[in-house]
């Protein structure tokens, strides 16, 4: 036997006893400060790639017209742009330009005219006008995605003016600059591009690699799993950032993801930490946190079709006994705040929308006592959202203290989506860790959480008088009749506004521009205005 | 021997039939609502609706599971509903990566296994430390191992990176191999030290069953008549251990090596998601919440296929070894 080969198993030994040793600690703040330390914050000289981190790949393709999912806005909102954004740095709805300069909305919310912005080409070269906004529109309804309904109600765009798009819809609607706006809305996608790559399917399978957008960066890399990668696109009209290339890296486990970030090897990570490594990133050295205004919550939604829930009052107990300020304070930490209205925060100018239910557990002992003895219910959360799951075990923990056998139990996202066609089959409650509307409009907030046929009315509770309100309010925009259908639902027990969730970006210090490249809208930020500093 | 293998390769066709309906049978009872998780929770009832249509999951179960089937013979393991793209292209990005780690930690578990039993059964010195921490390594569970080994490598050491493979993607997708193929030595180094600790995180419990084995092995030979004649006869050692032991030990081991590296296959999902590696098992825990069942199908078939595959190569090996097993 040669020497290093007498070596090999005294080597390996040892290694393998410095892992075992290390193997129980976690990421603890001890391990991540020292490697922090070796980077430094100071800003890297000459740095023009810019590292996102990404917990888990994006999901689906990052076409504009399919792509409804979280994380891969950050690839779909800086290749492509909408006519209209939602202002940046502004903590309420306020909609701003884009590529178009101004508009104007007749008064029955059924013709809008957007005045388009000169000097605009997309990333084939092709110029941006009225034909964009047509092709864009049509291409979004032919594809039928998750978001086709924003732009179903279009009826025409009068294209005659090269520089002008006159949209007329099919019915008034208020919300539809909310629907321009939203980051899931229609992008501008070069009219050229589209006729060239339809293929048989509507260039989908050309934008799962490419894009033919106009905004600040064009995809240059698609690694699915892996990592994408975007590049500055030079012909672009607005702000350009010194980052000629961004790289979107991919961690499947965010213990790996914090550990790149505590290297320096990510820049940043929009939304996509544990509030756990709150305390960790808090006061570290060499980065920076930013709680960002979102138009998502943490909600509870409880099942009426379940015979624990199957009056109002006990519905209403239930709701009465989250210690809302508690509960946020101790799980979401910064990153939230108790939700006081019924809607998203500012959606109803001045606060209109009051959520009334206060802390009272005395309400929930005195239904345990009209319960059979040994009586169970079940709190569910999706089963990724850690935050959820820690909220619903500290409910269930609760309402043991009262005598009822609660226990929290995790549900994957597609059987959370299928309740809606059973309901009976669904847990007796829902917390939901983050979860929000397209938009900005009390409509998209209201329809997609009362309204069963809305999509995230998980158990179906359905207050007729709601919809109708509702459905009378998207036509004119009528405050007080969002703010009446909201009371309504309210009323039903089905039902907890919990929290208003921010985004919590973490980035190295040497990142400036993060909160003016942010939007309510959007969990994520616009690279183009980020910078070194 | 040809109706052996025959029989053999018609057992495992059989197999993976019985096994591709069992997925079905799951999928099909399994709650949930495919299309709205992969359409988005905001998406109108109307489009739900007609994705429903295009997919066919209106259709009675039967002419569902005869669809599959069908399609499954041309080839075609359908679309993601996650991805939006054929399962098979999916599998194309997805499969090199798993297979270059589970390759790299199959040659790591052959390693550590023989170390384990060559220690042993010669007792070298350090080898009891050695064998000690590869059966507390085994013992340990597989994310916590992972975990600790990025805590030591990659965050206090600095040595190794521990996630991503190192490379672009190339030569559809075998960074490793394609870079060592085609002399990108750069890349190669880069890509091998990218795999080395995932891979030795999936290699510790392979090389103790591959060690137990070849180390029993090791000793009914050295104990066996024909090696304390050759040691009479005043063979050196050296030459003792390399004709008349190891090659007489092989045998059992090689099965074993065999089985380990379809076990491999299959257990490779967490080590994958802790070190974000971009494989089958990263794709599949994606896909899994969202019930996305043509990627789910694709992958365990897949995975089944292998272990199958496999199961019938050692069966083929041991058969030809000792023709007294085909009897």
């Amino acid at each position: 036997m040669t020497p290093p080969l007498r070596l090999a198993p005294a080597l390996v030994a040892t290694a393998l006893v410095l892992t075992a040793c290390s193997g129980s600690s976690g990421t603890s703040s001890k391990t991540a400060s020292t490697s922090a330390a070796s980077t430094g914050a100071s800003a890297p000289a000459g740095k023009t790639t810019l590292v996102v981190g990404l917990s888990g790949d994006i999901g689906q393709p990052p076409d504009p017209d399919v792509y409804y999912a979280n994380n891969g806005l950050a690839i779909v909102l800086n290749a492509y742009e909408g006519l209209v954004q939602y202002k940046n740095d502004a903590d309420t709805v306020q909609i701003a330009p884009r590529l178009a300069t101004s508009w104007t909305v007749d008064k029955t919310h059924t013709v809008y005219t957007f005045t388009l912005r000169p000097g605009v080409t997309f990333h084939d070269g092709t110029p941006f006008t009225s034909a964009a906004v047509k092709a864009s529109f049509d291409r979004r309804n032919a594809v039928k995605g998750g978001a086709a309904y924003m732009t179903a109600g279009v009826k025409s765009v009068d294209t005659s003016d090269p520089m002008k798009a006159v949209v007329t819809l099919d019915a008034p609607n208020s919300a539809f600059l909310d629907y321009l706006a939203s980051p899931f809305g229609p992008k501008m996608q070069s009219p050229a591009g589209i006729a060239k790559y339809a293929g048989k399917d509507h260039d989908q399978t050309y934008l799962q690699t490419h894009d033919i957008g106009s905004g600040p960066y064009t995809l240059t890399s698609v690694q699915p799993g892996t990592e994408y990668d975007l590049t500055q696109y030079p012909g672009y009209w607005g702000k350009k950032s010194p980052f000629t290339k961004v790289r979107l890296p991919i961690f499947s486990d965010p213990s790996a993801l914090q550990l790149a970030l505590d290297k320096g090897q990510v820049d940043t990570v929009v939304a996509a930490l544990p509030s756990s490594a709150l305390k960790k990133y808090k006061d570290k050295k060499g980065i920076s946190n930013y709680f960002l205004p979102t138009l998502q919550s943490a909600l509870v939604t409880v099942n009426p079709t379940r015979s624990f829930f199957a009056t109002v009052p006990a519905r209403m107990a239930f709701l009465k006994t989250i210690n809302q300020q508690q509960l946020v304070s101790q799980v979401l930490g910064e990153r939230s705040e108790p939700a006081t209205t019924l809607y998203a925060k500012g959606m109803i100018p001045g606060g209109a929308d009051k959520q009334t239910i206060t802390y009272d557990p005395s309400a929930m002992k005195a239904y345990a006592k009209t319960l059979p003895s040994g009586t169970s219910m079940s709190i569910g959360y999706a089963s990724d959202n850690v935050n959820a799951q820690q909220m619903a075990n500290i409910v269930a923990a609760q309402l043991q203290a009262d005598g009822i056998k609660a226990t929290a139990k995790g549900f994957p996202t597609s059987q959370v989506f299928g309740w809606v066609q059973d309901p009976p089959k669904g847990p007796d409650a829902f917390i939901d860790g983050n979860n929000g509307p397209d938009g900005g409009s009390p409509y998209m907030w209201g329809h997609v959480f009362w309204d069963k046929t809305g999509g995230i009315d998980y158990f179906g509770c359905d207050d007729p008088q709601t919809d109708s309100e509702l459905n009378t309010a998207v036509k004119t925009g009528d405050t007080a009749l969002y703010v009446s259908a909201a009371q309504k639902y309210a009323a039903t027990g089905c039902y907890l506004n919990l929290s208003y969730n921010k985004d919590w970006v973490v980035a190295q210090s040497w990142l400036t521009g993060v909160a003016a490249a942010h939007n309510i809208g959007a969990n994520e930020l616009d690279f183009s205005l980020l910078g070194v500093g | 021997m040809s109706r052996f293998v025959a029989v053999r390769t018609a057992s495992a066709a059989g197999l993976l039939l019985v096994l591709s309906f069992i997925i079905f049978c799951l999928q099909a009872v399994s709650p949930g609502d495919p299309v709205r998780a992969s359409l988005g929770a905001n998406s109108s009832p109307a489009a739900v609706a007609e994705a429903r249509r295009r997919l066919g999951l209106d259709d009675p179960f039967f002419a569902r599971y005869w669809h599959f089937l069908r399609d499954l013979l041309h080839g075609d393991l359908g679309q993601s509903l996650r991805t939006h793209r054929p399962v098979t292209t999916d599998l194309g990005d997805f499969l090199p990566a798993t297979t270059e780690l589970v390759l790299v930690a199959f040659l790591l578990a052959l390693l550590l296994g023989a170390l384990f039993a060559v220690s042993a059964s010669l007792r070298w010195p350090g080898g009891t430390a050695f064998r000690a921490v590869l059966l507390v390594g085994a013992a340990a569970p597989p994310f916590l191992l992972a975990l600790g080994a990025i805590l030591l490598f990659y965050a206090h050491l600095g040595w190794l990176p521990a996630s991503g493979r190192g490379g672009d993607e190339g030569a559809g997708g075998w960074v490793l191999l394609g870079s060592l193929l085609t002399l990108h030595l750069g890349t190669a180094a880069s890509a091998l030290q990218h795999v080395l600790l995932p891979a030795l995180v999936l290699s510790i419990a392979p090389a103790i069953s591959i060690g137990r084995i070849l180390r029993a092995s090791l000793d009914g030979t050295l104990a066996a008549d024909h090696v304390r004649t050759a040691r009479a006869k005043g063979l050196p050692e050296p030459g003792v251990l390399a004709r008349h032991v190891v090659r007489n030990s092989l045998g059992p081991a090689v099965s074993m090596a065999g089985l380990q590296l379809g076990f491999m296959f299959a257990g490779v999902v967490v080590v994958e998601q802790v070190f974000s590696w971009p494989g089958i098992g990263t794709y599949l825990s994606s896909s899994i919440p969202v019930s996305d069942f043509p990627a789910i199908a694709g992958v365990t078939l897949v995975l089944g296929a292998v272990y199958i595959v496999l199961n019938a190569v050692v069966d083929v090996l041991q058969a030809l070894a000792d023709p007294r097993t085909t009897a």
